[in-house]
């Protein structure tokens, strides 16, 4: 068994398409996951990350096309069942039965599962076990969510917007947690639609918007190209010389300030600043949407010369 | 193996036990009321009632404790008030864990599809013999209280062979159960089938040119009052019982693996 997965990629999709009626939810996707890797699944709400998910776990069918999960056909389900003993699954909604104890869940799990690693997730994260799960908070349900996916020490863990939900300090644990299992050889594939989380933890990245993979990049790579939101308020004349800097895309002004996507060198954006009465900035992540827009085609405002923010 | 039933099981503990008492409170109900109407002339007033409406309660004698509990427990709770509360929950099984989504995390599991509806079904199934067992003694020992012998034979009879009646509903159920997409949906649907099922034989059995509607309605394989009273079954209503009840679960499993969840 083990020896399979050093040469089987943990996830391969070949033209996974999946349509409802007239929707196609997953259009001809085609994309490997390298075994040991965190990849991540990143796109807008309903650009169909839940459905691959899905796809790759057996729970709907795929239209045509097909996916192999730790070598296993999604279509053959005793080779699916068998495969998902190395498998650790992460929801986007989880939900637990609210009358029972978060205890009675992780035995549950761990009769069919295993819990060899147990004890050291409920060290890490704390969720109140001993407590019926409706009391639990969302950031605690998510915990319990993250130790039963990793509780019988996977190969490949699935998780679909695994850190809605918790609060920064949590998040950051989390990834701290995501990039210690990596290094242990655990694949991670998780889905998310925030850009600076992905970038926080993902080795490669997949776009998909609208049912279609777009990109498929390195993180380092995505970065480069995705710039930052600008938001500056200044006294007097607003920004004409920030918008003629090189790098600066999606101009929008309002009364008193202008905001761009930078994704030109930080030091000259600097030095035109100073030359600004500055009395607000804010340099941001810029939405993924301006991302896919500005990078990925498809732009509906080519208004990138500056001149199109006349309406204000 | 069975770690999904012992878990649903372990969720259902505390209904059956309230399911158990309330059943055996009204038993209690009922041979106290058996009581009080004893010496009172109480088939003369029966005897206005149109023979249709005899039937549908299971009405043959209230004069003796066994037709008495036929028609006021047999007859009312077990036939219907059991059978539509079986349909209900088995409706809701499936079709609420889809419909919150924690048959996302089930179907995760490294188990078929077939193996987690069999193991759900079976955490059905063990109320309706508990709920069997325990009233079963505790109208015995009602009856016993106030000085009714019951024949124990027939009585575990008439808890055994209602066994199959009500997997049946619970099939139906099931059968909705992993057809709809909305708990609500399932659960008023299994319901509604089983009423009109049990208001169809009642109705249609007088009208012979008709009478053969009754036949798919399962109320018609299992009459609690003649079993009560002298022990009279007919073995092949209970093998119809049980071939539809194989039949309906077959029908779930292959409407649950081929849908998307």
């Amino acid at each position: 068994m083990r020896g399979d997965a050093s040469t089987v990629p943990p996830i391969e999709t070949r033209d996974l398409t999946k349509e409802y009626g007239s929707v196609i939810a997953n259009d001809s996707l085609s994309f490997t996951v390298k075994r040991g890797e965190v990849f991540g699944f990143l796109g807008p709400n309903g650009a169909g990350k839940s459905t691959t998910i899905r796809l790759l776990l057996g729970l709907i069918r795929p239209t045509s096309g097909t996916a192999t999960v730790l070598g296993a056909d999604v279509h053959d389900e005793p080779a699916l069942v068998d495969a998902k003993r190395r498998i650790g699954y992460l929801p986007a909604r989880l939900g637990f039965n609210e009358e029972v104890t978060g205890r009675a869940v992780l035995e549950y799990h761990a009769s069919i599962k295993g819990d060899s690693r147990l004890a050291e997730l409920l060290e890490m994260f704390t969720p109140p076990i001993e407590r019926p799960i409706r009391e639990y908070s969302t950031g605690n349900k998510r915990m319990l969510g993250v130790i039963q996916a990793f509780m019988h020490d996977p190969d490949l863990v699935i998780m679909d917007e695994p850190t809605s939900g918790l609060d920064p300090l949590k998040q950051e644990e989390f990834n701290e947690f995501i990039r210690a299992e990596r290094d242990q050889g655990t694949t991670v594939f998780l889905s998310s639609h925030v850009l600076s989380e992905v970038r926080r933890i993902c080795d490669r990245v997949g776009i998909i918007r609208e049912g279609t993979l777009v990109e498929l990049e390195d993180v380092d790579t995505l970065l480069s190209r995705g710039g930052k939101r600008v938001r500056v308020t200044t006294r007097g004349e607003s920004g004409s010389r920030l918008a003629s800097l090189d790098g600066v895309v999606d101009i929008q002004r309002f009364p008193d300030g202008v905001q761009f996507i930078y994704t030109g060198e930080y030091n000259a954006l600097l030095r035109a600043l100073v030359k600004h009465d500055v009395r607000e900035i804010d340099i941001a992540e810029p939405p993924l949407e301006d991302v896919f827009i500005h990078y990925y085609g498809e732009s509906e405002s080519e208004n990138t010369d500056g001149i199109g923010g006349a309406d204000v | 193996m069975f770690e999904t039933a012992r878990y649903e099981i372990g969720r259902r503990l505390r209904e059956t036990a309230f399911l158990s008492v309330a059943v055996s409170l009204y038993a209690a109900f009922i041979v106290w009321y058996y009581t009080v109407l004893e010496g009172v002339a109480i088939e003369e007033v029966f005897e206005e009632l149109p023979p249709a409406m005899m039937e549908a309660f299971g009405i043959e004698t209230l004069s003796t404790i066994e037709g008495f509990l036929g028609a006021q427990i047999y007859n009312f709770v077990w036939i219907l008030g059991l059978g539509l509360y079986f349909a209900y929950v088995a409706g809701g099984s499936i079709a609420t864990d889809i419909e919150s989504d924690r048959m996302e995390i089930l179907l995760s599991f490294p188990i078929t599809r077939s193996q987690l509806l069999v193991e759900r079904l079976a955490s059905l199934l063990l109320p309706i013999v508990v709920v069997n067992v325990v009233v079963g003694c505790v109208v015995y020992l009602l009856a016993a209280a106030i000085g009714e012998q019951m024949n124990v034979t027939h009585l575990a009879a008439t808890h055994a062979l209602s066994i199959p009646y009500l997997f049946v509903c619970t099939a139906i159920g099931l059968v909705f159960s992993v057809a709809a997409d909305r708990a609500a949906i399932a659960e008023r649907g299994a319901v509604g089938v089983v009423f009109v099922l049990f208001l169809v034989e009642s109705i249609v059995g007088g009208a012979s040119e008709y009478e053969w509607i009754q036949y798919v309605s399962p109320t018609q394989y299992y009459d609690p009052t003649p079993l009560l009273i002298d022990g009279s079954y007919e073995l092949i209503d209970t093998g119809i019982l049980l071939v539809t009840f194989a039949g309906l679960v077959l029908l779930s499993q292959i409407l649950f693996y081929r849908r998307d969840v």
